[in-house]
């Protein structure tokens, strides 16, 4: 089974090693790639001197176009598995196994580490606001596809040979998690969850605020909608 | 209207046509989206030299003053063509995105070789 962590990185030079060497150090054999997607700190330096798997995105492209870069690296590197994972120290790599159990046994195609399944797993809940957000996009998703997603904005997600293959192609570019979730749905693969912990980012600033909110609310809701209506396949050719 | 104003518009008119077909020349604009803006120098010709034209469709169809018409019809046009250029860019993008990332995998899987040949050395 070989297993690939996708790390996307933009401006993580405080917790970047940190997060690569949990990852070396871990029992769970995996590989890694960090993703710079143009950082314009010292991530790129600090990935070269301390010998790091990475790739350069040579223009930054945002979160979704450099967790697809993983994607098609865990495809030209035939990876059995491909697990998104934050660069910002949120994620916890004890929990990496936990994910990659029902793809193992073959009881589903896409895994998402959830905060939110039992009350316990996980101390760091987000705030109030993002969490009214994240209700709201799981009750459309229930409300289209009839399945439940307690956390579908978790960033922690494992995903088997097929899904690698599909993201490759196709992944949204801006705040990708939810919406890559109903593509998922929507070519009738099985989509589960888990109980993860997730800490609070160690360091740096989180990009979030209330305009943006907003704004990702309204896109996610619009890209969720149109995907869920139209339910045949769009012309995406290239 | 005046002959004066007549002459003065369709010399602008002419010009506007000229610097369209510059830029086609200097690769400026792509021949595809230059006829839009070729059709519109000859439209602005028609209607100065037969203004009635435009007062004859704009009664017929019911507008009070031809140039009210003008204005719907504008301004149609010019969402018509933001919408567009908003498709246009989107594409654009996409292939942009593409291009990165297959750049940027291409350059790791070289540096991944040259390691390799260095190694066997």
């Amino acid at each position: 089974m070989k297993i690939l962590l996708i790390i996307p990185a933009y401006n993580e030079q405080e917790n970047i090693l940190n997060v690569c060497k949990t990852v070396e150090q871990s029992k769970v054999k995996v590989d890694y790639i960090v993703i710079n997607d143009g950082s314009t700190d010292n991530t790129l330096k600090i990935l070269e001197e301390n010998n790091l798997e990475h790739i350069n995105l040579v223009h930054n492209l945002g979160i979704g176009g450099a967790v697809q870069t993983g994607y098609k690296y865990a495809l030209e590197n035939d990876y059995d598995i491909a697990i998104q994972f934050d660069g910002d120290g949120q994620h916890d790599i004890n929990y990496v196994e936990t994910i990659c159990e029902p793809i193992i046994n073959g009881q589903a195609d896409f895994c998402i580490g959830s905060r939110y399944i039992d009350n316990s797993t996980s101390k760091f809940k987000s705030t109030w606001i993002r969490r009214v957000g994240k209700d709201i996009i799981s009750a459309m998703i229930k409300l289209f596809w009839k399945q439940k997603i307690t956390d579908p904005t978790s960033g922690f997600r494992a995903a088997n040979k097929k899904v690698i293959k599909i993201f490759a192609n196709e992944y949204p570019t801006d705040y990708p998690e939810p919406e890559s979730t109903v593509t998922l749905l929507k070519k009738g693969l099985k989509v589960t969850e888990k109980p993860v912990n997730m800490h609070e980012r160690k360091a740096g600033k989180s990009f979030v605020n209330p305009w943006t909110s907003g704004l990702y609310m309204i896109k996610v809701s619009i890209a969720i909608i149109v995907d869920s209506i139209f339910r045949t396949n769009g012309g995406t050719s290239e | 209207m005046n002959l004066t104003l007549k002459i003065a518009l369709i010399i602008i008119s002419l010009i506007y046509i000229f610097l369209i077909l510059k830029a086609i020349r200097r690769k400026k604009i792509n021949v595809t989206y230059s006829i839009f803006w070729i059709i519109t120098g000859i439209a602005l010709i028609i209607c100065t030299i037969v203004p009635n034209l435009i007062e004859y469709i704009s009664k017929k169809l019911g507008f009070e003053t031809p140039s009210n018409m003008l204005f719907v019809i504008t301004i149609f046009i010019a969402f018509y063509l933001i919408f567009n250029l908003t498709v246009i860019l989107s594409r654009e993008n996409r292939k942009n995105t593409l291009l990165v990332q297959e750049v940027s995998l291409l350059k790791k899987q070289v540096k991944h070789l040259e390691e390799k040949i260095d190694g066997a050395k």
